[in-house]
């Protein structure tokens, strides 16, 4: 069983983001604990002077290379589709890659998506030739339009980004799931425990992608390892069907021939 | 003229306009060791663009590197 991102059949349905680690040698410790073939990262404004950013950026290639993996560009920061738009042209020409995380925030406190501006966008990049990962709220219908734009892969999120709430409206995505079974979706942001990453699969999502929950972890390396285990967990969970509740107990053990202390009642 | 990179105002008292080439050099010691990507007020400029884009005064030039991100 293989995750499906624009034709790219991968391994693991897990896809890490490359931020807020305690150094570079823990991200990308931990980034191949995870199993994870995607990674995320970002375009800033640099001080010329320092290198940080490419050493980061030798660790990722070096990263990518060595699980066969892809690279996945965001564009944080951006406020417009037209931020977003010139973003993802500046990523694709320096990461050779046209999968962009589109990422167009309405509202600085809890860093919510702007659905309006994030549908435009889309709408421009596809329109540029670019396969489009939208990061969008847990609406139905907008992530019903963004499919409908040629978005094959929709990214609701969990929670708000950074907070580790876990899944805040399960039925919301749920629904989602139901309403676009043929999309590939993956939970993105707001995670932060496995069994958080668990659930989602349990849903029948087909990916899960996270950051802070690993990074910021006490342990980062064992807790990727613990989120690509969750994801496994939670895909054979569904695949293998779940049991459907009920509303009285039934025991397990079968009643025939229940022992002597039923012999008289 | 005056331009901005990166948020970094430059004077240029001799020139009307300057390629987005030149205005690198402002920049970085030796653009040609850096991986970066370039807009240009807010559009996205390619690198086989560089030696005929010019840079105007009041033009704003961002010079974007990459950086962790999620």
């Amino acid at each position: 069983m293989s995750l499906n991102i624009y034709g790219q059949n991968l391994d693991s349905r897990l896809l890490i983001g490359s931020a807020l680690y305690p150094s570079p040698q823990v991200m990308k410790q931990a980034i191949l604990a995870s199993g994870s073939q995607v990674v995320t990262l970002s375009l800033k404004r640099q001080n010329p002077n320092e290198q940080s950013g490419q050493q980061i950026w030798h660790y990722l290639q070096e990263i990518v290379k060595q699980t066969n993996g892809h690279l996945l560009p965001n564009t944080a920061g951006c406020k417009t589709a037209k931020e977003a738009v010139t973003l993802a042209h500046m990523s694709r020409e320096i990461f050779k890659t046209d999968w962009i995380k589109l990422e167009v925030i309405g509202d600085d406190y809890n860093l919510q998506p702007d659905p309006i501006e994030l549908l435009h966008g889309a709408e421009q990049l596809i329109a540029d030739g670019f396969k489009v990962l939208p990061y969008c709220t847990d609406d139905l219908v907008l992530c019903q339009r963004l499919y409908d734009l040629g978005c094959q892969v929709i990214m609701p999120w969990a929670s708000p980004i950074g907070t580790g709430k876990g899944l805040m409206n399960p039925y919301n995505l749920e629904t989602i799931r139901l309403r676009l079974p043929d999309a590939t979706l993956i939970l993105d942001a707001g995670i932060g425990k496995p069994s958080d990453a668990c659930l989602a699969m349990e849903m029948g999502y087909d990916g899960v992608l996270l950051n802070s929950a690993v990074a910021l972890a006490d342990n980062p390396v064992l807790m990727a390892k613990a989120f690509g285990q969750a994801l496994q967990a939670g895909e054979h969970g569904y695949v293998a069907g779940i049991m459907q509740q009920r509303q009285t107990a039934h025991p397990s053990t079968p009643t025939l021939d229940t022992p002597f202390w039923h012999q008289n009642s | 003229m005056n331009i901005h990179i990166n948020g970094k105002a430059y004077a240029l008292s001799h020139e009307i306009h300057i390629s987005v080439s030149s205005a690198l050099t402002l920049h970085f010691i030796e653009p040609q060791q850096s991986t970066f990507a370039v807009a240009l007020n807010g559009d996205f400029v390619g690198k086989t663009d560089y030696d005929t884009t010019m840079v105007k005064n009041g033009d704003s030039l961002d010079v974007l590197q990459p950086i962790q991100g999620g």
